[in-house]
């Protein structure tokens, strides 16, 4: 894991530019597929690591944060700062200044990224500077003398496309070759801006008049199409559907994969082990745990596949601008579209997305309301409640359905006006935001964020959901109480009439099964836990199972369908009608019905609001740095759900409605 | 704040970058109010002297940033930030 403790990393090369400068391109052109991604400890900034060969011998490669200046006040900045100086590195490298900068400038928009050089060459580090998408350049008239620069500098320029590889292979020469900027570039910002002035002055070749007009009218009517108040949003809106149906239709496939190979599996670790503790931890515990990990990867490939193409085009960027107007009365910002928006399909990678968002309040607001978002996970419960709810009216059944996604949404936004103007208070400084040139889709960059967001997922989610699943499997399954009191009696009763009525000995059967699920679930920790917390739940209407229903649902939502069928009925088939039936047709300990109108209603609104997923508050502490984020996020979202629920079961009981 | 003009010549009249019209080009005169913003702004490129033109007005405004020998940048701006740019109107 270590690799900065491997002998043969002969030394660090860091990556350095503005953003949108085909950085990372380079990066995957250097490094291939040996890459691997951390943080910055201490930050929120990503830290991407791989390897580079140079004159035979193995450096390591770090692409740091795109930043237009290295003084600004932001994260980025201070963490490309901190990594030049020497004092920081990634998690789990030993931080040294590195052995070499590579400054990565894009040739179409020269005389900006010269400042970002001159800043750079302040460290007196062995330093190379790249003149990237001298393709793109050539084609918009635009020339620059790299040996000039060079000569200037006193340090070696490479001018290369780092997209179609044209002279990247030039780069690893230049790297051996590296030393340290001889320019006197002053010591202040103005000092930084004429160096690059001047230096522009004596490198850029005159441009022929008005050689991008024909490029700029386009780009123009594009922009102003994009960013229309109206057209805008209609360009926006059908972008969007299309996005989320090419992810809800096409993921469909694999998961459903991914769902029969995990039920192979643990049916075959079923058939092949001896039957105990060790064969139901195996089957019920690890083998469903990892399965109910592993089928959100298709969503949250896919999602970020198709984001990142998006964001190579350059329309994410005029988007922002669009969405930004709507947000806005909301204390929010266009930056935080693109995270609730994931947060649909997963509030994990909608969490992880916010790392965009540039306003630190902005950012954490954002990350807190996300989870209100309703997510795929709580499909299910959706589906179970609306039907009961509504079992003649397939239209009211849409209808309520739509309506759970507007409840949610609003909710998010009605929290995040009300933390933007409260403990995040502060004035949501206005966008400012580079329009990149408009480009093709870049498929092959977009593939590897997609795998690697994916690795991330798998690697840091999965081992946190994993352990909760195995946590809840031995909770429902202990203490082992044996066969229930009742059942003995039906056996029996079965044994006996086995030879003249078969089929009755097997309903016989059955039955007993049944009563012993029930038994053991009442019975087990999760069972008893259940029966002490159910009455902090009862003003809401639940009883003891719909209790354990909402305490299993915790580790992931869609347990609440399982839990609930497992309690009424001792099996797990929910996809069966009858069973279905069954669930709606419960009783209560008393007699009376488990589910109704009054509770089906606060049932709905309590999963709609409540916080009832692990993962997602553990990511929410890594993200928004502190474990008291999470907490705030839990306590908000689970007492929000908790008045709400209740405000609808007491009034629906006082006004006979339910 | 920074004034780009000479001191020793006639200060040329600055307005708003969005009153400047669609299509016309200025010059950046005062780009620096010591704000955050400011140096943001001024790293992507929004300083003293740069040529700017106006591509898109309202919210939000769009200007591309042209350097002298071709190429340049494109960047959105919030009406309110904006309006705290100054600019001298070319021609």
């Amino acid at each position: 894991m270590n690799e900065a403790a491997k002998p043969e990393l002969a030394g660090r090369i860091a990556l350095l530019g503005n953003p949108n400068v085909g950085k990372t391109t380079l990066f995957n052109r250097l490094s291939g597929s040996r890459h691997k991604t951390s943080n910055f400890p201490g930050t929120t900034q990503e830290a991407v690591l791989g390897r580079i060969t140079v004159d035979g011998v193995e450096h390591q490669l770090v692409d740091l944060p795109g930043i237009y200046a290295l003084n600004l006040d932001s994260s980025e900045s201070s963490v490309c700062r901190a990594v030049l100086n020497g004092n920081l590195a990634p998690e789990g490298e030993a931080p040294a200044k590195p052995d070499t900068l590579v400054v990565v400038a894009d040739s179409t928009n020269l005389l900006r990224n010269l400042a970002l050089v001159a800043e750079a060459a302040r460290f007196k580090l062995p330093t190379v500077v790249v003149l990237n998408m001298v393709d793109l350049a050539r084609r918009r008239g635009i020339h620059a003398d790299e040996s000039r620069l060079s000569e200037i500098l006193g340090c070696p320029v490479v001018a290369m496309s780092a997209k179609s590889g044209e002279n990247v292979d030039s780069l690893s020469g230049a790297i051996a070759k590296a030393t340290a900027p001889t320019a006197a570039v002053g010591d202040s910002e103005a000092d930084a801006e004429r160096w690059a002035d001047e230096t522009y002055s004596a490198i850029a070749a005159p441009a022929p008049e008005d050689i991008d007009d024909d490029h700029d009218a386009l780009t123009d009517r594009l922009d102003r199409a994009f960013t229309h108040p109206v057209l805008g949003i209609i360009a926006f809106a059908a972008i969007m559907t299309g996005l989320f149906w090419v992810i809800f239709s096409l993921a469909a496939y694999p998961m459903d994969w991914i769902d029969a190979i995990f039920a192979s599996l643990g049916g075959w670790v079923e058939a092949t082990l001896p039957e105990g503790a060790v064969r139901d931890l195996l089957a019920n515990g690890v083998v469903a745990g990892i399965g109910g990990t592993v089928i959100f990867l298709p969503q949250i490939c896919l999602l970020f596949l198709l984001i990142s193409l998006l964001e190579s085009t350059g329309y994410l960027a005029r988007a922002a601008f669009v969405i930004d107007r709507v947000m806005r009365p909301f204390g929010l910002s266009g930056h935080s579209f693109v995270p609730l928006l994931s947060s649909h399909a997963c509030a994990l990678p909608g969490i992880m997305a916010c790392r965009a968002i540039p306003d630190r309040r902005d950012r954490l607001a954002t990350i807190l309301v996300a989870p209100f978002m309703s997510c795929s996970a709580r499909i299910p419960v959706y589906v179970l409640l609306v039907v009961i709810l509504f079992p003649e009216s397939p239209t009211m059944q849409a209808v309520a359905f739509a309506g759970c996604y507007i409840i949610g949404a609003l909710a998010g936004l009605l929290s995040a006006l009300i933390a933007r103007r409260s403990f995040l208070k502060g004035k949501s400084s206005g966008m400012a935001l580079e329009l990149p040139s408009y480009r093709a889709a870049d498929l092959v960059l977009s593939l590897k964020t997609s795998a690697e967001r994916g690795w991330v997922f798998l690697k840091k989610a999965g081992t946190v959901i994993l352990a909760i699943s195995i946590l809840l499997w031995w909770l429902g399954a202990y203490p082992n109480v044996g066969p229930a009191p009742e059942s003995e009696a039906l056996r029996t009763q079965a044994a006996q009439v086995e030879t003249v009525d078969p089929d009755r000995a097997e309903q016989l059967t059955a039955e007993a099964d049944i009563l012993d699920e029930r038994y053991a679930t009442q019975r087990s920790y999760l069972g008893r836990i259940g029966s002490t917390i159910q009455p902090v739940f009862a003003p809401l209407g639940y009883d003891r199972q719909l209790t354990i229903g909402v305490m299993a649902s915790f580790a992931a939502r869609e347990v609440f369908a399982t839990t609930m069928a497992v309690q009424v009925a001792g099996t797990d088939e929910i996809e069966d009608e009858g069973v279905q039936n069954a669930i709606a047709t419960a009783q209560r300990d008393d007699g009376t019905p488990v589910f109704t109108t009054a509770t089906s209603w606060s049932l709905l609104i309590y999963y709609i609001l409540a916080m009832q997923c692990l993962p997602t508050l553990v990511v929410t502490a890594r993200e928004a740095g502190g474990a008291k984020w999470a907490f705030l996020q839990l306590g908000w979202m689970c007492g929000t759900a908790y008045l709400s629920a209740m405000i609808v079961y007491q009034t629906l009981r006082a006004t006979g409605l339910g | 704040m920074v004034s780009a003009s000479d001191p020793t010549q006639p200060q040329p009249v600055t307005i708003p970058l969005t009153q400047l019209q669609r299509g016309r080009k200025g010059r950046i005169a005062l780009a620096d109010d010591a704000s955050p913003d400011s140096a943001m702004l001024r790293a992507m490129g929004l300083k003293p002297q740069a040529e700017v033109r106006i591509c898109r007005l309202g919210q939000p405004c769009i200007v591309a940033v042209k350097n002298q020998c071709g190429g340049g940048c494109r960047i959105g701006l919030d009406r309110s930030i904006a309006d705290r740019v100054m600019v001298c109107p070319a021609d």
